[in-house]
């Protein structure tokens, strides 16, 4: 009788605790928006941060990133084709390539290297301001926490996985092209063809919102996460597991879902 | 922390750090780029003035981690000063200024400042108060 009461008792705490968090982020995210839409948050000095967090958000890795993109798309493709060619649908290549590595793989792949990189250190910068109190400094400054520290962030954080992503997608297409073709240029139109055929508006409208909430993923979730640690030094590291694990699930949800609603 | 009205006085506390990842002329120059609309050289220079008022300039670069207690302390004082709130409360000096003797050193540094808040004030523990008759 006892073990059931503690049972009842730990999947409660639990659920109360995922109900706290989830209720957490949710504000957090219409503080957001609501930051968002006021004319006031855009003056320079917020456009001036924005530019700096894509700067160390995506320029910074712009050479690890590219030669990581280059590497994973070249394997992807030489197995695509190959697989196609022994399969007699070398025809379909170009259509699995774009749609396996530009619109699932490269995304979600990008989203990730975001979230392990800057995501990670969001989270650790937040939860250690949060720590020493530097944000109950900024509001006494009325240096509003949300516009100089976290809007830029997410700002910054999308714009980075959107940037990066089509990066990657040009110099993939680019790979493809000459996996296929090589150097010659009588594939250009089967090749352009097949492009504009899967690209139609729905397919791009659907990947600019899929990247957008990678974005939102990788920034919101470990700020949010940083905000919930208590005033505890030790808490620190709890608060970047909680905050990873929470991306991570965010971004298999979000690739899942669109998937589901792309094939399904 | 003391509790008083935000908007009246501007508060030098051991629970208000300076921004961890930013230099002193930076944590100073939020003010008036944020509240105050300059842009970043007008609010750096800004900073920067008054750093040099305080007998301080050569700590504009440096953060949090790399500064003395008394460095430290007068780039808070500086945010704390740039706010141009009437009262300024300077709260446990004795917290931020643990290795010099700090009343002769706030002093001094009220009397290097010439654009003083209308009121200052030490918030110190009472057993302190010999060391401040002592001057």
């Amino acid at each position: 009788m006892e073990f059931l009461l503690n049972f009842v008792e730990r999947t409660g705490a639990k659920a109360v605790g995922w109900w706290n968090a989830t209720f957490a982020v949710l504000a957090f995210l219409t503080e957001v928006l609501s930051t968002l839409v006021r004319p006031a948050t855009w003056n320079r000095a917020t456009l001036d941060t924005i530019v700096k967090q894509i700067y160390f958000t995506a320029v910074q890795i712009l050479h690890v990133y590219l030669v990581y993109v280059l590497a994973i798309s070249w394997v992807i493709i030489t197995i695509t084709l190959s697989t196609a060619r022994d399969v007699g649908l070398f025809d379909a290549a170009t259509e699995m390539i774009i749609r396996v590595l530009l619109l699932e793989l490269l995304p979600f792949l990008t989203a990730l290297l975001i979230a392990l990189r800057s995501g990670s250190a969001i989270n650790t910068e937040v939860a250690l301001m949060k720590v020493n109190n530097e944000l109950d400094a900024l509001s006494h400054c009325r240096v509003e926490p949300m516009q100089f520290e976290f809007l830029p962030r997410i700002a910054g954080g999308i714009a980075s996985v959107i940037g990066l992503t089509v990066l990657g997608s040009v110099l993939t297409l680019f790979l493809a092209y000459f996996s296929i073709y090589g150097l010659s240029t009588s594939g250009f139109d089967a090749f352009s063809n097949t492009i504009s055929t899967v690209f139609g508006i729905g397919v791009l409208m659907g990947l600019g919102v899929k990247c957008i909430f990678f974005g939102l993923a990788v920034t919101t979730l470990p700020m949010a996460a940083g905000l919930e640690t208590p005033k505890k030094l030790f808490m620190v590291p709890v608060s970047v597991l909680r905050g990873m694990m929470r991306v991570f699930l965010a971004l298999v949800l979000i690739e899942v879902l669109s998937l589901a609603l792309e094939y399904i | 922390m003391a509790s008083l009205p935000e908007d009246r006085a501007a508060l030098v506390s051991p629970d208000l750090p300076l921004r961890a990842n930013l230099s002193a002329r930076e944590n100073i120059a939020l003010i008036p780029l944020y509240q105050k609309h300059f842009d970043a050289a007008e609010a750096s220079h800004q900073a920067q003035t008054l750093l040099e008022q305080l007998g301080f300039a050569s700590i504009g670069d440096k953060r949090d981690p790399d500064m003395n207690p008394s460095e430290r302390f007068v780039a808070k004082l500086a945010r704390a000063l740039i706010l141009k709130r009437p009262q300024l409360v300077i709260e446990r000096p004795g917290a931020m200024l643990y290795d010099i003797p700090y009343p002769a050193f706030l002093r001094e540094l009220a009397s290097r400042f010439e654009g003083a808040p209308e009121k200052w004030e030490v918030f110190d523990f009472d057993w302190n108060r010999p060391l401040y008759d002592r001057e």
